[in-house]
């Protein structure tokens, strides 16, 4: 939950977060460009440090985590998010450039989901936070 | 006074108790030992259980006295900035513009918040249930009239009916921001995060001084708001339980106050802790029937064993002499016992018979000695001793004699070195130096008598021949069966090698694939926004830029890995012909070091001897390392590029001040793919394969690659080395002066077919040194030329060699009138333009015009 202004006269809402966590800029612009809306914030992060300390900050109510990143991996930012008691309403979409298996299944242990493999329809992930977000 | 006794005599006072009764002894000690510890074992069970349900309790209070306090600072942190805020008045004025969602916080899973007005009303709420508009539902509750952000609880919720906690925070003259809890839910839920354990823990929470029930964990709906008569009591020093609510006896740990001055208690099932207790004090009970059985039989086994047989020792040898030796032949009883009545027996034989023995023992030693000689000189393997010192034969058997063909006396007066082919001898004498205990080598090459050689496998053990360290050699002829199972083995070899190389190349596939799904998501993803949604113009051009930049991403790192391929995989030609380095680094650095922020310079050695090298890949080499330089430079500061002959090779560097490399990442920097994650770099791009390309460029030459670094922020230093051209020395007919390595090759072999010798240079600089060295009878010139243009290489050839020498000019454009005229003032041979066949009739004018040299002396 955060409190955001936007538009003029300035007007208070009280939205849910949405944090995308991408190493890549192109990759953020078009996730961000994706979902974008009214009926949430969207925040984000460029490693796995940066995501985590954005999670614990803002307690987004859906985190969308590329896996391979510097500093911490999507999977320990996803393992973090899913020890910690206060974060047990925040809901994980894993964004991965592998198509294996394994990585797949090492991420729904850990907790995700859904995952999704790049390169992904827009359309699709906007469904999938559509339905994370029961909108 | 008592007398001193003599040794082994037994003083009678001295006898002590039977075996008997020390048994009987220790069965009384055992039975009384087990009876105290079965005794403290139920009474110390009982005092942990208890103990570890306080700390249980305990342990949970404070985990749920944490989670209260979540909830509550969350809505603090949530609801004070909210409520203080000065434009929330536009929302009483335009309630249109409130939106309130509730998400769950700490212990709170459900509730609503609602902005109420002074009267009561509702003006937004994240709930359908407290809708805006209608009648005002809290109108006179107590809260309403705070000054102050207040809790309250247990309340009856007006709107739903349920019992809530309410937090109220007041907007001054406006109303207020007002949270409502249900707390039903929280005892269930505090209970559900411990599980339900060892012993089912009850959850209580009252209001200040203990006069409501706010949340518990068991019948919660029926409790809940349910008035008290007393508190439980928290546990005494004796941790004994008190009942609760439902008269279960309960062990209660302290008590937590809450700032809302809410107590929070947690207790134990007492019945339930003691039943585990009791459970584990049985079983230790049983444990110790067990032991005390089976300690009872080792104790009768141990007297039947033990005493009775030694009693029938002892009566048997007192009747026994040296003259008459009696048999003991003790039956069942202990080892120890067995044994030595066995002993005795064994004595009295040895005694009679070691005499005997010791005859037939060196009849069997003389014996022994006798066949293993013979096994040595009548076996039919060749076999012979030889001293490792000296690698002199020492002895030789029948059958080395007879195949080997030279005579006892030859082989004892030759090395071991001697019966092997000279170019084998190091690889022997190597083997030889640090010799195994045991080794079977080969196959090897031995020399016969007669010159011929023999294939054999040799088995080899170390020995001693008298004084000296020998080693004992069996020589096996290689039968066809172990020549196919050697060629087996080593084709075997070649398949792992070949599966290892497969194995690299399917990782090397995957990797790059998912190199490639970056850019490639990012492209696919833009172009279906793009066709499925409305956007406006500058989105497009932000999305359609950022296309077109990943897309140079993907087809600059398809061509890197492209080209790597066909390095690695040996199918990129090397054209490699003598070149001026210092040339082509400032090539280079014209070409590269202009733009951006860093200051590029050249730092050429004086007198730089002629390169070998593919002229194109080391352009491309330094190109890399100079972008390098300048990508990892984001601050700028000088780049200075330098050459310089260092042990026969020139060395060629290039120096930056930019971020430099940690020392760990300095041995990965040339893998494929590497990169180094630091903050400072993740905006700078590349396909992380240019390095390794230079790598396999540079090793292609015979040069070395490498980087240096003091450390992040010190700056970096590449280096790379080039052999010199040997061709250096060697001088042609002809100076073939063309950038081209294709066409170079095309000219050489036609000058070739007319017997005519040339030197190949890659630029004008090059050509230069080479005429300066060893001259040339002719020279065929391309014009257009890297660096150096060729019009200016043949003005400065007329000026330095006068008209003498024949040139043709290759050119690959139609020249324009006034510039074939200057090419015939400065006296060119002819002038050729560039096409199918040309090589052909460049050669025949050079054949003509050296033939002319030869009639005009």
């Amino acid at each position: 939950m955060t409190i955001v202004r936007r538009r003029t006269p300035p007007v208070l809402q009280i939205l849910r977060t949405v944090l995308i966590a991408d190493d890549e800029p192109s990759m953020r612009l078009l996730v961000h460009a994706t979902i974008e809306s009214d009926d949430y914030a969207v925040v984000e992060a460029a490693d796995g440090a940066e995501a985590w300390a954005m999670v614990q900050k803002h307690k987004p109510s859906l985190v969308l985590l590329d896996v391979q990143m510097p500093e911490r991996t999507g999977i320990e930012v996803l393992r973090s998010i899913k020890a910690d008691p206060n974060l047990n309403a925040t809901k994980v979409i894993l964004l991965t450039s592998k198509a294996q298996e394994s990585d797949v299944e090492a991420g729904l242990i850990a907790g995700a989901d859904f995952y999704l493999t790049k390169p992904f329809s827009p359309l699709d992930l906007l469904t999938r936070v559509e339905e994370a977000l029961q909108l | 006074m008592v007398q001193r006794q003599r040794e082994g005599e037994i003083r009678p006072d001295r006898r002590g108790w039977s075996l008997r009764s020390y048994m009987a002894l220790f069965m009384v000690v055992l039975l009384a030992v087990a009876a105290v510890a079965a005794f403290s074992v139920r009474f110390m069970t009982e005092l942990d259980a208890r103990q570890a349900a306080v700390a249980d309790t305990n342990f949970a209070a404070e985990k749920a006295a944490a989670l209260l306090k979540s909830g509550f600072d969350q809505i603090n942190d949530l609801s004070i900035p909210l409520s203080k805020d000065p434009s929330i008045g536009q929302l009483f004025a335009d309630p249109t513009k409130c939106k309130l969602g509730y998400a769950p916080l700490g212990a709170f899973k459900t509730g609503r918040m609602d902005l109420v007005r002074l009267d009561g009303s509702v003006v937004c709420s994240s709930s359908k249930a407290a809708a805006p508009g209608g009648a005002s539902p809290y109108n006179s509750q107590s809260w309403l009239s705070a000054t102050a952000p207040i809790v309250v609880a247990p309340v009856l919720d007006p709107v739903t009916g349920g019992q809530v906690v309410v937090i109220s925070y007041p907007i001054a003259g406006k109303g207020a921001l007002v949270w409502f809890l249900d707390l039903v839910p929280i005892g269930p839920f505090l209970a559900s995060e411990f599980g339900s354990g060892t012993h089912s823990l009850e959850f209580l929470i009252t209001g200040e001084n203990n006069q409501a029930v706010i949340a518990r964990s068991i019948d919660s709906a029926q409790w809940v708001g349910k008035k008290l008569s007393a508190a439980p009591s928290a546990s005494t020093s004796s941790n004994a339980g008190s009942p609760d609510l439902n008269d279960t006896n309960r062990i209660y740990g302290a008590s937590i106050r809450n700032a809302a001055g809410w107590h929070l208690y947690v207790g134990a099932d007492e019945a339930e802790a003691l039943a585990v207790a009791d459970l584990s004090a049985n079983r230790f009970l049983v444990i110790i029937l067990i032991g005390v059985g089976a300690m009872s039989l080792v104790v009768w086994v141990a007297y039947r064993r033990v005493a009775e047989p030694v009693r029938r020792l002892s009566l048997v040898m007192r009747g026994s002499t040296a003259e008459q030796p009696a048999s003991v032949a003790v039956g069942a009883g202990a080892r120890e016992v067995t044994d030595l009545a066995e002993d005795f027996d064994k004595l009295m034989a040895t005694i009679t018979h070691e005499e005997a023995d010791r005859l037939a023992t060196e009849e069997k030693v003389a014996d022994s000695e006798r066949n293993y000689r013979s096994l040595f000189e009548s076996n039919p393997q060749p076999m012979w001793l030889y001293d490792i010192h000296t690698l002199a034969f020492l002895r030789v058997n029948d059958a080395a004699i007879a195949r080997y063909g030279y005579s006892r006396d030859e082989f004892l007066a030759m090395t071991v070195k001697d019966i092997r082919r000279p170019e084998n001898v190091p690889k022997f004498l190597q083997l030889t130096a640090h010799p195994p205990a045991f080794a079977k080598t080969g196959p090897w090459t031995h020399l016969m008598k007669d010159g011929s050689t023999l294939e054999v496998l040799v088995t080899s053990h170390a020995v001693s021949f008298g004084e000296k360290e020998a080693r004992f050699v069996m020589a096996e002829d290689l039968t066809e069966s172990q020549r196919l199972e050697l060629e087996l083995h080593q084709s075997q070899a070649r398949a792992e090698a070949s599966a290892a190389l497969n194995r690299a190349k399917d990782e090397m596939v995957s990797l790059v694939s998912h190199e490639m799904r970056t850019p490639l998501a990012s492209i696919v993803g833009f172009t279906e926004l793009l066709t499925t949604r409305e956007v406006t113009p500058e989105q497009r051009k932000e999305y359609l830029s950022v296309m077109l930049q990943e897309g140079h991403r993907l087809t600059a790192l398809i061509n890197d890995f492209l080209d790597l391929r066909r390095i690695e995989g040996g199918h990129m030609t090397m054209s490699f012909a003598p070149a001026d380095i210092g040339a082509l680094i400032k090539r280079v650095v014209e070409v590269f070091g202009k733009s951006g922020r860093s200051v590029v310079t050249a730092r050429l050695a004086d007198h730089l001897p002629l390169v070998r090298a593919d002229s194109d890949s080391i352009f491309r080499v330094v190109a890399n390392l100079l972008s390098n330089a300048r990508k990892y430079s984001p601050n700028g500061g000088a780049i200075v590029v330098s050459a310089a002959s260092v042990d026969g090779m020139v060395e060629i560097s290039v120096q930056d001040q930019g971020l430099g490399i940690p020392a760990d990442a300095l041995s990965h920097l040339f893998q494929k793919f590497y990169r180094i994650d630091t903050a400072d770099r993740r905006a700078i791009r590349g396909t992380g394969l240019g390095l390794a390309i230079s790598k396999n460029i540079v090793e292609a030459h015979g040069g070395t690659i490498g980087a240096r670094s003091a450390g992040p922020g010190l700056g970096s230093l590449f280096y790379f080395t080039l052999p010199v051209g040997r061709e250096q020395s060697r001088a042609g007919d002809v100076l073939v002066v063309e950038d081209d390595s294709g066409f170079a090759h095309l000219l050489q072999a036609e000058l070739a077919t007319r017997e005519i010798s040339s030197v190949w240079a890659a630029d004008a600089e090059t050509a230069e040194q080479l005429l300066a060295k060893n001259g040339a009878r002719a020279v065929v010139l391309d014009l257009l030329l890297p660096g150096l243009s060729g019009e200016a290489f043949l003005q400065r050839l007329r000026e330095t060699y006068g008209p003498s020498i024949p040139v043709v000019v290759i050119t690959l454009k139609d020249l324009e009138l006034s510039e074939n005229l200057a090419l015939q003032q400065l006296g060119v041979t002819g002038v050729l333009r560039k096409g199918p066949g040309i090589s052909g009739a460049a050669a025949d004018l050079i054949e003509n015009a050296l033939a002319a040299q030869l009639v005009a002396r």
